[in-house]
């Protein structure tokens, strides 16, 4: 059963194609990850999902009833732009926030949340006082406090320490195991790995990506070495067979040319310096990425 | 209706929780009524120093009548007959004859005592004064001062001059002195009110002496109370919406209700703390003018009239503004297009007076119906004492109600599309644009 029907939906900015015909379904109870460059149509889809913008053409039906021009109830939606009254306090907005999602119980709600995400002592202080990440794990709170059907959260740990962005990632799954379906964008590749049940990639308006991790994975095949050597990236330089490579300084991942033999490649390695770890896998999310949305310019290193 | 009432809470508690509304609630009477008093106080604690005068009287029959009426005048007239205590200032005058070799040189000089305060005025009486237009040009009275224009000390010897050339002048007649005594008296004309029958009792009620506060105070206090409650009100919403969209409060807002919905709980927070303020205002005027035994003084059928008027008011204004607001993305355009959209409210302002002055008049009754000017003018019109044609406020009233829907209507239509562009002008184009075109 699917919370969300996307069916052949196209919207236009004057002359722009945003989204072009796209279709999705997402399946109830799931974890959605939405990716892609910056101004390719993630926010546009969410917020055409949101009914905050209509599309030109196409349908987009929410547990399976189209638009009727009324906003979604149980529906959580944390927007990328987002804000909050700075001069009300932090048990006000929620309350505030809480009241507009129809919810009820709200004081138990609100002090179970706070507790949850290390704010309690907060509850009484004015929005302003509070650092960029407590804001933003309020706004998260304003956004799931009523434990909605349906939370859509556009960029979620944009700005999150580590420790933080973990707490949010345990309460994101935590409402999964509840019954809540989760779509969430992201530019966080590795969030994107270990959280989503299905990943869908729009790059300028198309969608060029929608599936599971390893049927995405399994598209590209394993034509992917993870190398860490004494000689590093340098030495990498001039083998044959090797299209690209990515280099994270003290490990480098090389992409192979289809035709390619992976223990040649090994061979001419271990020939110039000595290997500490060797690994043939499938491309990362992260590579995957970077192969649609800059191929030409990210292409380098040719052999 | 639900998401409208919860927007409408944070918008109305929101607004009358903080000091400053609180602080403006008492100052704002406080202010008025401070000044008014001391208006009044002014008015009647006069300068009580005593003034010099020097006279030049060419003509030389003015000055010993002069110095005459000024003795008594000093001696009976600038007493409180009650208390005794001095409540006007003396006049002391000192005759000088004047230097025909060099008049200007003399007046220059006369000029420097009183710039030096030695002096009050120069008066200079002409030598013509008592047959003034006999070909000559010397039958002036002039009155050289500081502020000679502003001086009601210039009355005083207009009149007693006045009156004592009439005098000679009738006394070339050789006239009865009983005809003499009534021949300057002079009537005033009392303005009066309307008599009326109370329809209840059938008595007649005779016609009250018609004053100030009736004829202008009230009409006056009303419109700038609705002024007031607007400003208070409806145009907050306009830089309070910008903050909500340059703070992206509007989106994260906008994944829950309709824009339509949005403005509607913004606009009627407005309308609630323009009617909290009122009924503060009104009800603590109603409760101070029966304590002090006027009660009638405040226009009780008017009051329903004033309150659907504010109402519908400060629904137009708010929708415009708040559409607006949607509009402006920094301070810089709030501050652009603030005074060009307060236009059309601070306009009766200025012509409060005229219409005052003749209520039942073309400019009056037409600007009363034209919709944006139609609330203040329209009880302005209502509370002063002159008849105005029944049907004028209901048609008002209906024009109102029309454009209320338009702008609501309008404003929504700029509302929904405005609050999520960004980086768009507030031009007149784009305003169209939102308006009609999407």
């Amino acid at each position: 059963m699917n919370i969300i029907e996307i069916e052949d939906v196209t919207k236009r900015f004057g002359s722009v194609v945003a989204v072009n015909t796209l279709s999705l379904n997402v399946p109830k109870g799931s974890i959605y990850g939405f990716i892609g460059p910056n101004g390719s149509g993630k926010t546009t889809t969410i917020r055409m999902i949101m009914k905050i913008f209509y599309p030109d053409g196409g349908t987009i039906k929410i547990n399976g009833k189209p638009h009727d021009g009324r906003r979604l109830n149980n529906v959580g939606y944390l927007p990328e732009d987002r804000g909050l009254y700075k001069k009300m306090k932090v048990h006000d907005v929620l309350m505030f926030h809480g009241e507009l999602g129809g919810g009820s119980d709200l004081k138990n709600k609100i002090a179970y949340w706070l507790d949850l995400l290390d704010l309690s002592d907060y509850a009484s202080k004015k929005v302003e006082t509070l650092s960029k990440g407590m804001r933003q794990k309020l706004q998260f709170i304003a956004t799931v406090m009523n434990e909605p059907e349906l939370i859509i959260l556009d960029e979620p740990f944009s700005g999150l320490d580590p420790v933080n962005a973990e707490i949010l990632r345990e309460s994101i799954l935590n409402l999964q195991k509840k019954g809540s379906t989760i779509i969430f964008s992201t530019h966080d590749m590795s969030m994107a790995e270990k959280m989503c049940d299905n990943i869908f990639m729009i790059y300028k308006g198309e969608k060029v990506l929608d599936g599971t991790l390893n049927e995405i994975q399994d598209q590209y095949g394993a034509d992917t070495m993870v190398v860490q050597s004494t000689g590093g990236e340098a030495i990498l330089q001039g083998i044959q067979g090797i299209e690209k490579i990515n280099n994270f300084g003290k490990l480098q991942e090389i992409r192979l040319r289809p035709e390619a033999n992976p223990q040649q490649i090994i061979g001419e390695i271990l020939k110039k310096t000595e290997v500490q770890k060797f690994e043939i896998t499938k491309p990362s999310l992260n590579d995957i990425f970077i192969r649609i949305a800059a191929p030409e310019r990210k292409e380098v290193n040719h052999a | 209706m639900r998401k409208i009432l919860v927007l409408f809470k944070r918008e109305y508690l929101t607004a009358v929780k903080t000091k400053s509304f609180i602080i403006s609630l008492i100052l704002v009477p406080i202010i008025m009524a401070g000044s008014f008093i001391t208006f009044m106080i002014m008015d009647n604690n006069q300068d009580t120093t005593d003034k010099n005068f020097v006279v030049i009287d060419h003509s030389g029959i003015v000055a010993a009548h002069l110095e005459e009426q000024a003795e008594l005048r000093n001696e009976n007239a600038i007493f409180d007959p009650e208390t005794g205590e001095k409540v006007q200032p003396a006049y002391i005058l000192e005759f000088t004859d004047a230097d025909m070799s060099d008049p200007s040189g003399q007046l220059a000089e006369l000029s420097d005592r009183i710039r030096a305060k030695e002096l009050h005025a120069v008066i200079e009486i002409g030598k013509d004064v008592l047959h003034p237009g006999d070909s000559t040009e010397e039958d002036y009275i002039r009155y050289y001062s500081e502020t000679g224009f502003m001086d009601n000390v210039r009355g005083w010897f207009t009149n007693t001059i006045n009156n004592h050339l009439r005098q000679l002048r009738v006394e070339e007649l050789n006239l009865d002195p009983e005809v003499n005594r009534t021949l300057f008296a002079w009537t005033n004309i009392e303005a009066m009110g309307l008599a009326e029958i109370d329809k209840k009792t059938g008595e007649t009620k005779e016609a009250e002496r018609s004053n100030e506060l009736q004829s202008f105070l009230i009409p006056y206090a009303m419109v700038i109370l609705m002024f007031m409650m607007t400003l208070m009100s409806a145009v907050p919403l306009l830089s309070s919406v910008m903050e909500e969209k340059s703070e992206k409060i509007a989106e994260v807002l906008l994944g829950n209700v309709t824009p339509f919905e949005f403005m509607a709980g913004k606009v009627l927070g407005g309308v609630g703390v323009g009617l909290t303020v009122a009924a503060v205002y009104v009800g603590g005027a109603v409760i101070t003018v029966s304590r002090l035994g006027v009660g009638d003084v405040i226009p009780m059928g008017l009051l329903p009239w004033f309150f659907v008027y504010l109402l519908l008011y400060i629904l137009m204004v708010g929708s415009g503004m708040a559409a607006l607001g949607a509009t402006c993305n920094d301070n810089k355009d709030v501050q652009s297009i603030q005074f060009p959209a307060m236009l059309p409210v601070i306009f009766p302002m200025f012509v409060i007076v005229p219409i005052i002055s003749n209520p039942a008049g073309t400019f009056a009754t037409t600007l009363a119906l034209i919709p944006p000017f139609t609330p203040t003018v329209m009880m302005i019109r209502m509370a002063t004492p002159v008849t105005i044609p029944v049907w004028q406020p209901i048609l008002g009233l209906l024009l109102v109600l029309l454009f209320t829907v338009f702008s609501i209507w309008v404003g929504a239509r700029i509302f929904r599309t405005a609050i999520l562009v960004q980086g768009q002008k507030p031009s007149i184009g784009n305003l169209f644009k939102y308006a009609f075109r999407s």
